[in-house]
């Protein structure tokens, strides 16, 4: 009797084997080849861009001012501190000038146009960080 | 100013500041890299890891990068003037839904979960939930709200439409996610969703008025959880709006959270359960009418449930008001911001009449500071930190004042729990105006 029951259950086990198999092939086959669509872009408009050149370069820093200029991200007064410090040591005829930019609003991200108009009349190069 | 320069920026954002000197207009300005991150090194640490180190990118000295960076010649490139046109692409794609699926995955048009592709059948019927005309141009938005780092790219109605699509939105949702994207009365820009920032900030909205119920926003059992179909699919539409209309959510240069905020992706959508908070809605606080249809802007760290604080204690006798007066003085940089169930605004009303009698006792005057922007204090125990006698002690500038605090009451009443967090508000729009 137990040698029948095994038959029958591995014979309903090969059926349900032999459907479960044969049943994705049939829907695949029976399946519509798939449409192309349209879809329509999902990004903004980018505006176009203005090149704009780069100031001259100096010869040489001899003899020059250079503004190191601290946007007050923290940590940059330690190394633009010691930065004016590496000029004065490696480089003495260029005079190095540390300024903290005074952006009470904004930030790292503020203008300090005192500081412009001070490096527009007095400095050859800048130096400018931190962009973190 | 025509004055030569060279701005000194850590490597890791090496990628975004060249997308950030394209868009400028000088792709080849002269960068000096270096390695961070600087902020909390000591001045021996600064001298010798990071200024007298190498460029991480060339391996060469940064002194002697910085110094060739301000008097090697220009090249014929770094010369270059004139436009670069640019415009977005092709207006439309064409394929089986799996090439279009596989393409806005390369594209990275999605937030890589699936989407519904935007067929102009879907989107026109998107379309059909404002009477703005789908080539109105809605605002203009980039990673950062001031656009300081990057440019503003502009999007109209019918491009809305298109990402509420990809986003699952019904129709419906399109005047509440056109207010949000609408742009700041007083600058002219629209609030992006996901920041730029380095911090991993999200995006928060508190919806008010009739129009909760009207598209389905849950403000009940689970309310800022993601299982409400308004509330999710409206702040995965902001979400997605901000990766294709303002260029934000790319890793390496428009996303640069350290750590990154799973807020990203759907948003902070909180209805405010008018019906059970025993105070004004918060946008009668903001000066509208009661039902009027207004949705309020936030952005900032997020919200965690003030279990998780010490100073709320768990215990048989609980003292809401001076757990989150404990907790608000816990919070920096973001406003702090309590969204409270209704049984905490019961009990903070059993005390006080007016949200702002509480929030006036419970965050003391003065205004917030970033303390970042102090300059650094000398390590009493850093090898070479001495003091500077050309730099006056430490102090810090009034930058931002916040207000107070922000309540919000959503939420259910089957405990006393509530959460708080850091969110700044930023302003209300009425949604009606964009039906």
């Amino acid at each position: 009797m137990k040698k029948l029951i095994s038959v029958a259950v591995i014979a309903v086990f090969c059926l349900g084997f032999f459907c479960c198999d044969q049943a994705p092939k049939e829907q695949e086959q029976a399946a519509p080849a798939e449409e192309e669509m349209t879809v329509l872009t999902p990004l903004g408009h980018p505006p176009s861009i203005t090149l704009k050149p780069m100031a001259p370069r100096l010869d040489t820093l001899e003899g020059k001012t250079v503004y190191i200029v601290d946007n007050i991200y923290p940590g940059s007064d330690l190394l633009l501190t010691e930065m004016a410090a590496w000029f004065e040591r490696e480089m003495p005829k260029t005079k190095a000038i540390y300024k903290r930019k005074n952006a009470m609003m904004g930030g790292f991200e503020g203008e300090d146009p005192t500081l412009w108009a001070e490096i527009k009349e007095k400095a050859d190069a800048v130096i400018i960080g931190l962009g973190h | 100013m025509g004055i030569p320069a060279t701005a000194i920026v850590l490597a890791e954002f090496y990628e975004q500041e060249k997308e950030k000197a394209l868009h400028e207009g000088m792709p080849e300005v002269r960068t000096q890299w270096i390695q961070g991150p600087v902020w909390a090194k000591t001045r021996e640490e600064m001298r010798r890891d990071v200024m007298e180190g190498n460029n991480p990118l060339t391996g060469r000295p940064v002194m002697q990068e910085i110094v060739e960076k301000l008097t090697k010649p220009l090249t014929a490139e770094e010369k270059r003037t004139g436009e670069i046109k640019r415009d977005r692409g092709p207006e439309t794609y064409t394929g089986t839904r799996e090439e279009l699926n596989k393409l806005f995955l390369e594209k990275r048009f999605t937030d890589f979960l699936p989407i519904v592709l935007p067929t102009p059948e879907r989107v026109n019927e998107m379309l059909m939930g404002t009477s703005h005309d789908p080539d109105e141009v809605v605002g203009k938005m980039s990673p950062t709200n001031t656009g300081q780092y990057f440019e503003f790219w502009t999007f109209t109605v019918r491009d809305v439409a298109v990402n509420a699509v990809m986003a699952g939105c019904k129709p419906e949702y399109m005047p509440v996610l056109l207010a949000i994207l609408s742009p700041d009365p007083r600058t002219g820009i629209s609030k992006e969703a996901i920041s730029v920032s380095d911090n991993g900030f999200t995006g928060a909205v508190v919806i008010n008025g009739n129009i909760r119920d009207e598209i389905g926003l849950n403000y009940d059992v689970g309310a800022v959880g993601p299982y409400a179909h308004a509330n999710t699919n409206i702040g995965r539409a902001w979400s997605l709006a901000s990766i294709n209309l303002g260029n934000c959510g790319k890793p390496g240069t428009t996303y640069m959270g350290v750590i990154g905020n799973p807020m990203n992706l759907i948003n902070i959508v909180i209805a405010e359960n008018e019906e059970k908070s025993p105070f004004k809605p918060f946008s009668v606080r903001k000066g509208f009418e009661k039902g009027e249809n207004v949705v309020s802007l936030f952005e900032g760290w997020g919200i965690l449930s003030a279990a998780n604080w010490k100073v709320n204690r768990w215990g048989t006798e609980m003292d809401y008001p001076q757990i989150a007066k404990d907790i608000f003085a816990q919070q920096g940089m973001f406003t702090p911001t309590a969204v409270l169930s209704p049984p905490i605004a019961n009990f903070i009303k059993a005390r006080f009449d007016t949200i702002e009698e509480f929030v006036n006792w419970a965050v003391p005057a003065g205004p917030s500071f970033f303390p970042g922007f102090a300059k650094t204090k000398p390590k009493p125990d850093a090898a070479g930190d001495e003091p500077d006698a050309g730099r006056t002690a430490p102090k810090t500038p009034p930058m931002f004042t916040f207000p107070k605090a922000n309540i919000i009451v959503t939420g259910a009443s089957n405990n006393n729990y509530w959460s708080v967090g850091g969110l700044s508000y930023s302003r209300s729009v009425r949604i009606d105006d964009w039906r």
